[in-house]
């Protein structure tokens, strides 16, 4: 079998561009989804059960459908709603935002009930108000627990922005398909992207490690 | 000092106490000993609200702190406890656990901050672990820690919820004399033990409870050597 290298070099200007879009549309995505996502965890953990009913149904719905199911619901039948000319990157950064803002929800609120009941009790009988005791006490120490997950939510991320391509969201995986097509090859075009794929995950996860290196020696 | 008339509290069905009046006085130390399950972690517990109670009152300092108008966190600001687990926050220094409450809470500046906490740090004996995070210390530390944590914020009472049970025995007498000497200080403490060595020689009165009720209080020689009720008797034949 031979490996034509020819094919990369030509497609190289638009795995570069498409790269850029890949790492754009996932940072956004987990920018947004980290947001929102704080916001609905917070939700889900209130006392009364019918503020938490929409949140833990946001949940339920994002983390129990397929994305591609989201990409497809978002860019014909959302956005259309909202602009006049939808855009597939844009479509793409929402649905994104959204699925992983689920994701985030369920990190956080696992980081923060993961810390031990003694701590709020023990901020809260010197005197502290709830929101000091999570500021100063809490918080510090899930976050620290959170990050773990959250690198692995933006591993999952980088790797889901690649259904982008059904929707012509021109990220690595839209022009991987198109060498593919312009030339009737497999190897060549998709082992191309699933290694800068690796490569970001890969750098991903070593910064995690480091990360978690680095605040768990305190 | 404290006030508590008709104290009841269930968890679901469970009445764990079942009315409870109790007066302690300004000074006074007050031991509580029972069989587990008797309700008197509750008790501790509901002294500044980290339980919420069903029925009855608790005043404090004046305080009622079911009224509409308390607000609870002044209340726990004169109102310390020290916990049979430590609670010592992880992610900060030793000082830094003593500092956090009374420049938070209290606003005193970070100098009167930390000479104060030196000053209790000396008291308890571990003016050397300042800088130290709370996985080095051993428990009888990090207990006194906590008792040191605790006065930081000048509280008027103390509470203490099991504070030897969690220790390795040789560590128990640390921080029973650190209590001893708070108690000859004139704090007044409401203390939750096992330690009935402890409850004799330092208590000025002693609280038996079981089954959600005081079924005898007294001065602790009188309770220990001529309890006058059955399962006051049953308890103390066991663990004396």
């Amino acid at each position: 079998m031979d490996f034509r290298f020819d094919i990369i070099v030509e497609y190289a200007p638009y795995f570069w561009k498409g790269l850029l879009v890949t790492i754009g549309v996932s940072l956004a995505g987990i920018v947004f989804g980290l947001i929102l996502g704080l916001f609905i965890g917070l939700g889900k953990m209130s006392r009364h059960p019918l503020i938490r009913l929409p949140f833990t149904w946001y949940i339920n719905f994002f983390r129990g459908t397929p994305l591609v199911v989201q990409i497809l619901l978002v860019h014909f039948g959302a956005m259309p709603l909202l602009l006049a000319e939808p855009n597939a990157l844009v479509s793409l950064v929402v649905s994104l935002s959204l699925n992983s803002a689920a994701y985030v929800a369920e990190i956080f609120r696992a980081g923060i009930q993961s810390i031990d009941k003694g701590q709020m009790e023990a901020a809260r009988s010197l005197g502290m108000t709830h929101a000091q005791a999570m500021r100063y006490i809490i918080l510090p120490q899930a976050l620290k627990r959170m990050i773990p997950p959250f690198a692995n939510e933006f591993i999952v991320l980088i790797k889901d922005s690649s259904l982008g391509m059904i929707i012509a969201a021109p990220e690595i995986m839209y022009w991987g398909k198109a060498a593919a097509g312009e030339y009737y090859r497999v190897w060549e075009p998709y082992l191309t992207v699933a290694f800068i794929y690796l490569i970001l995950t890969l750098s991903l996860s070593k910064l995690s490690h480091y990360l978690e290196r680095k605040y768990s020696t305190q | 000092m404290i006030d508590v008339r008709q104290l009841k509290k269930s968890f679901g069905s469970l009445q764990v106490l079942k009315g409870i009046d109790a007066h302690i006085h300004e000074g006074e130390v007050v031991v509580v000993i029972g069989p587990s399950g008797s309700g008197k972690s509750t008790f501790l517990r509901c002294l500044n609200l980290l339980e919420d109670f069903d029925e009855g009152e608790i005043i404090i300092d004046g305080i009622n702190l079911k009224a509409k108008d308390t607000n609870l966190n002044k209340v726990r600001e004169e109102v310390g406890m020290v916990f049979q687990r430590f609670n010592l926050f992880p992610h900060m220094t030793v000082l830094n656990n003593i500092t956090l409450a009374p420049m938070k809470v209290r606003k005193w500046p970070r100098e009167k901050a930390e000479a104060k906490a030196m000053e209790l740090l000396a008291k308890v004996g571990l003016q050397d672990k300042a800088n130290v995070y709370p996985d080095s210390l051993s428990g009888g530390q990090a207990q006194r820690v906590a008792i040191a944590r605790a006065l930081a914020m000048e509280p008027k009472i103390m509470l203490f919820d099991e504070p030897t049970s969690a220790l390795d025995p040789e560590m128990v007498g640390e921080v029973l004399s650190v209590m001893k000497q708070l108690a000859n200080e004139g704090m007044t403490m409401v203390i939750v033990t096992h330690e009935m060595g402890f409850a004799r020689e330092v208590g000025d009165r002693v609280l038996f409870m079981d089954g959600g009720y005081i079924v005898e209080e007294g001065k602790p020689g009188d309770l220990f050597d001529r309890p006058q009720h059955e399962r006051t008797k049953a308890f103390l034949s066991k663990v004396l």
